[in-house]
């Protein structure tokens, strides 16, 4: 009788671990909306051909090819219309691949990048980058963009001069 | 001075009575088969008799009185019932229940000839059918759940790690009936609905690589189901249950104000006419689901010949269909809607058909020498109606020869060729065709009666539609070493490998979400090596324990990733390593009455090419199950734990993709369900009823992103055998 009472203490205290808690909660519901906006700005002619301009954000600067792509490439900007001189957005309205979700966090590359390809590539050489968001107008030094939950960050503007473009991340 | 004995020990019994009578019965098994030279004796007397061939007893000159009976068999749980004896006393019915208290006992052909479990050298464990009926799983892979180092991420099944979660497609477990593979010809995927549990003997579990014996597919283990041998007289069992689902533990996730219900009944009846005997059996087994467009309606018939030509000679043959109409249910629409699916989901179906036949010719030319041709053939034809069409119909046909001779005394050679063919016609997986050969040999030397020493061999060549060819080479040595009966070691080394399915190379379909699979003709069988050390050891009749130590490295390890592109694609990750520990502990607290078991399992793993844990493997699990068995009841409560897993598939879950939102959400598992049973005579036929509350404490968990495992719920089931 005493080997049946321990055994079952034994196995009604794994049991009781388990009771303590629930296990998966649903996430309680959120208000605001998590996001950026600002205004790019272009300085000088544009270049010819142009089929697509967007804001590209990415959640690391690029070291290789591959980091073009999800999951470092993070969020997309709708296309800003050729021979524009002035864009204003927010990643709420311009959100280009619905797909899509803007999480709260550090990104550390936001760009302006600019393709002549008719159709959507992929191919990190397609694309020309031709706007930094960065500290103190120096096109070599990214700004880290920092995005808070719930809460829309403003005032995210990029000044793309065709005259002096940035350096580029490798192909 | 027996008779002197007796007088003394009934002395008080005959004062009071003065008069005396029989007991009789009879004692059979489960399925209602008479057990011969059971022992039935009356406790606190020297009485008692041994059953005769048709399993009755009866002890004599008793006087009246109020008597327990106990009977044993070695094999079977004992047994203790109370009665009145009197004039009008009726012959009582004793059911035992199949029970190996020792490794000693249990025999296994998972080497494809029968060893003792103590003389393997490869860890092992076995499953009874009484497991089954106890606990009531719905489909059989709800018994594997709780077996110490085996793994569900839902229908996938995982020994030691092999496996992640890839829908199905592409298994490194190898699941058979009688030795005969049963994955299917195009996504290489388990179905365990199409499993015929009420023709199950044992189950058997390989843990660990066995791709030298059983080819590509088993590269992370076997599970080998037996069914039941020949009847010599009728026998047929009805069972069916009912169960309900309780309510979701938050308010906000109920979706639906009906009870969701599951629902099954079965007819099996076995019998011969001379020399021919066979079992057939119907089921049909519904599930309205707990969540939302997760429902399944599956109807399954089953039937089994075997003909006995002499002694040594016998066929068998078994045909298994079923069919299946599921809502599919993907991922949840987010953790405040975790019970219902995405909106571009809800609605799509799966209706499937499945045949799998096989047909088994064992011929002895001699004690020495005998030999089995193997052939079998599995139909599987598929539609899926979602955000597109999606269809498939494979036939898979293998044969495979294999003998077994016993070169002298002390060495045992098993050696065999098979061939597998499949056809293909799918809209995803495009129309390919596949090819394999393999040939193997094993050796198994018992150098002394404490030693013995296993080495094995097996060549594959496959060849997948229009891709090169590929072949493999499969070498394995293992070591038995019984320091003392009691404290058995056992070792083996070997490598195994695994080819990729034709789902994993060929599929292009859209998933959900706007994220498609992209096939891979590129992709290169994985291939491993593998070490296992362990030890039984057996404290006492009573308790066992049995510890291993085992490392397995991938290379070529095919998983499924999210490229560039966003889309999904098996690759070929360039190593990984999975290293871990295994306590298991059988004890019988009280024999035939308490018996507990309990396993731990410590689980490192690693893509050592990205140096992070490999997805969905817990590094702890913990399973433990208490059975108290007071005839003519049963309880039983069961208990597993896995922790939290590190890596799951963040590409879907996070942004920018975030396909599954709040997919991230994991804990650690606790699972806890209890069952009571009671057996009883139904006009002198067996009858058993039990009642099973699962997961009791309603706790949430996903065994894969975005899918809650099911929560608390409730059935009574019911069997007889007549």
């Amino acid at each position: 009788m005493k080997k049946i009472f321990v055994a079952i203490v034994t196995l009604a205290l794994f049991s009781l671990i388990a009771g303590c808690d629930k296990g998966i909660e649903p996430e309680p519901i959120k208000t605001g909306v998590t996001g950026f906006s600002g205004k790019v700005t272009f300085i000088g002619n544009w270049p010819a051909d142009i089929k697509r301009t967007h804001v590209v954000l990415f959640k690391n600067a690029i070291t290789t090819s591959a980091d073009f792509f999800p999951p470092n490439l993070s969020f997309v900007i709708d296309s800003i219309p050729y021979r524009t001189t002035s864009f204003t957005y927010n990643s709420v309205d311009n959100n280009f691949i619905p797909l899509f979700t803007l999480a709260p966090g550090d990104y550390k590359y936001l760009v302006v990048a600019q393709s002549k390809t008719d159709v959507l590539s992929l191919n990190r050489k397609d694309w020309f980058i031709v706007g930094i968001y960065n500290v103190g107008n120096d096109q070599s030094k990214p700004k880290t963009l920092t995005i808070l939950d719930r809460e829309m960050t403003t005032g995210v503007d990029i000044i793309v001069d065709f005259n002096n473009p940035p350096p580029q991340p490798p192909m | 001075m027996k008779k002197i004995f007796i007088f003394i020990t009934l002395l008080p019994v005959l004062v009071s009575f003065a008069q005396s009578g029989a007991i009789k019965g009879k004692v059979i098994t489960n399925e209602n088969e008479p057990l011969i030279n059971a022992n039935v004796i009356i406790i606190g007397t020297q009485l008692g008799v041994a059953t005769l061939p048709d399993g009755t007893f009866e002890i004599k000159n008793v006087p009246f009185g109020k008597y327990t009976i106990e009977v044993s068999l070695i094999g079977y749980g004992k047994k203790k019932i109370s009665l009145l004896l009197t004039a009008k006393t009726k012959p009582v019915t004793i059911i035992l229940t199949e029970e190996a208290i020792q490794s000693e006992q249990i025999v296994v052909s998972a080497g494809k000839y029968e060893q003792r479990v103590q003389d393997l050298s490869v860890s092992t464990a076995v499953l009874t059918p009484d497991n089954l009926s106890r606990k009531n799983y719905l489909t059989f892979d709800g018994a594997l759940r709780f077996v110490p180092g085996v793994q569900m991420n839902l229908e996938q099944v995982s020994i030691r790690g092999s496996n992640g979660y890839s829908k199905g497609a592409g298994a490194r477990v190898l699941v058979a009936v009688n030795g005969i593979p049963l994955y299917s010809g195009d996504t290489g995927d388990i179905v365990w609905e199409l499993i015929p549990v009420a023709d199950i003997e044992r189950i058997e579990i390989i843990k660990g690589p066995a791709s030298s014996l059983y080819g590509s597919t088993a590269i992370g283990g076997v599970i080998n189901i037996i069914t039941r041998s020949s009847v010599k007289n009728p026998v047929t069992h009805f069972s069916s249950y009912i169960g309900a689902y309780d309510k979701p533990a938050y308010d906000i996730w109920k979706w639906n104000n009906n009870t969701r219900f599951f629902y099954g009944v079965e007819l099996t009846h076995s019998n011969s006419v001379n020399n021919l005997s066979y079992t057939f059996s119907l089921k049909k087994f519904d599930n309205m689901g707990y969540r939302q467009n997760d429902y399944a309606k599956r109807y399954l018939g089953y039937l089994k010949l075997n003909y006995d030509f002499t002694s040594k000679n016998h066929l068998s043959f078994f045909a298994d269909f079923l069919n299946m109409n599921r809502g599919n249910f993907l991922y949840w629409k987010d953790s405040r809607n975790a019970l219902v699916p995405k909106d571009e989901d809800n609605g799509n179906t799966v209706k499937s058909n499945r045949l799998f036949t096989g047909l088994i010719y064992h011929h002895s030319f001699n004690k020495d020498f005998s030999a089995e041709f193997k052939s079998s053939f599995y139909h599987t034809k598929f539609a899926g109606y979602g955000i597109e069409l999606t269809t498939s119909t494979a036939d898979l046909f293998r044969n495979e020869l294999l003998t077994n001779i016993n070169l002298s005394d002390s060495f045992v050679l098993t050696s065999g060729v098979e061939t597998s063919y499949s056809i293909i016609s799918s809209n995803i997986f495009k129309s390919p065709n596949f090819f394999g050969l393999g040939a193997y040999a094993q050796g198994v030397w018992k150098v002394n009666p404490n030693l013995s020493l296993t080495l094995g061999l097996r060549y594959d060549y496959m060849k997948l539609d229009t891709l090169k060819s590929a072949n493999a080479a499969a070498p394995k040595a293992g070591l038995n070493y019984k320091i003392t009966k009691d404290f058995i070691l056992r070792a083996s080394l070997g490598t195994g490998f695994r080819a990729p399915t034709p789902s994993e190379v060929f599929t292009t379909a859209a998933v959900s979400g706007g994220i498609d699979v992209k096939s891979n003709p590129d992709l290169k069988a994985e291939t491993s090596i593998s070490f296992e050390a362990g030890a039984i050891y057996n404290y006492s009749k009573n308790l066992l324990f049995d510890l291993a130590f085992y490392q397995n490295e991938y290379k070529n390890f095919i998983e499924p990733v999210l490229t560039n592109e966003a889309k999904i694609q098996f690759i070929n990750l360039s190593r990984a390593r999975i290293q871990g520990v295994e306590l298991n502990a059988d004890w019988f607290l009280v024999p035939g009455e308490l018996k507990m078991k309990a396993g731990y399992n410590y689980m490192w793993t690693r893509d050592l090419e990205k140096n992070t844990a490999m997805k969905y493997r817990p590094l702890n699990s913990v399973s433990a199950q208490l059975q108290y068995s007071p005839y003519p009841f049963e309880f039983g409560i069961d208990f597993r734990y896995m922790s939290k897993v590190e890596e799951i598939d963040f590409n879907l879950t996070q942004p920018p993709i975030a396909l599954v939102i709040d997919g991230d959400k994991r804990v650690p598992i606790y699972v806890t369900d209890i069952s009571v049973g009671y057996s009883f005579l139904l006009n002198t036929v067996p009858a058993k009823i039990y009642l099973n509350a699962k997961n009791i404490f309603n706790y949430n968990y996903v065994e894969f992103i975005g899918n809650i495992a099911p929560i608390r719920n409730y059935s009574f089931s019911f069997e007889i055998f007549l």
